[in-house]
């Protein structure tokens, strides 16, 4: 089961079955103490981050760089795709897939918040020209 | 209601592709579908949840947009189809 965690030198906040070896942000050792997830949620919001659109993509991008898959070149897809997402973060409370409806069991959408896990979806496993069940994201071009 | 639906969601690429499909099917065919929007209508989302049990199974577990789905005989065609296959889907 995941816990929360944090550091007890730069307060960094993990959600995980285990804290890491090392703070990725301090670098401190065996540094994670068990937290509740009310401290959690307290200490997170501490440092507010406001995501527009713009941040986002920017966010997705930098994602993407160092995998197999890229953002679609396709703009206007890209832009429908996040207007849906933003749309489905305020009216729903995350940014939830805009091609796959939620069905109201909560440990079922979590799995439909974007990006998801659709490195196992019919649409891009195995397949040369593989994308997101809604073509957010696509794979990478050999020769790019 | 119509027995034939196609749920669609406004901000949803494939539903855009296969609109035009949908147009023409129903001037060839002259059979009209219920195009239920589930994202920006409670009401029709419930209504796409309550038919889970039939059409996720056919949908790799999922409540896909677009879904054309038929209420009487169950049949069930989700994401970006080609023109033929759709219209096989709606003469049954
Ligand atoms: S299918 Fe694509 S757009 Fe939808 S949640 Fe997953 S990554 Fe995001």
């Amino acid at each position: 089961m995941k816990k929360y965690w944090r550091c007890f030198v730069c307060n960094d906040i993990h959600y995980g079955v285990k804290p890491p070896e090392i703070c990725p942000t301090c670098l401190a050792k065996h540094a994670y103490v068990e937290i509740s997830s009310n401290e959690a949620k307290n200490i997170s919001g501490v440092g507010k981050v406001e995501f527009d659109k713009e941040r986002f993509h920017e966010a997705i991008d930098k994602f993407t760089e160092k995998n197999e898959f890229q953002v679609n070149p396709d703009k206007g897809k890209v832009k429908m795709l996040l207007d849906g997402i933003f749309s489905n973060e305020q009216n729903y409370g995350l940014k939830y897939c805009p091609c796959r409806l939620i069905t109201k069991d909560f440990a079922e959408d979590i799995k439909q918040v974007c990006p998801c896990n659709f490195l196992i979806h019919e649409t891009y496993k195995d397949k040369e020209d593989g994308e997101c069940w809604c073509g957010l994201f696509v794979r990478r071009k050999k020769n790019e | 209601m119509n027995k034939r639906i196609m749920f669609w969601a406004r901000e949803c690429p494939h539903c855009k592709a296969m609109m035009p499909f949908v147009d023409k099917l129903e001037k060839e065919i002259g059979i009209k579908l219920e195009k239920l929007e589930i994202w920006h209508n409670e009401e029709n989302a419930d209504l796409m949840r309550s038919y889970r049990s039939v059409i996720a199974p056919k949908c790799g577990g999922q409540l896909r947009t677009p879904t054309f789905f038929n209420t009487e005989s169950n049949d069930v065609i989700c994401g970006e189809v080609e023109y033929e296959t759709l219209k096989e889907w709606a003469l049954k």
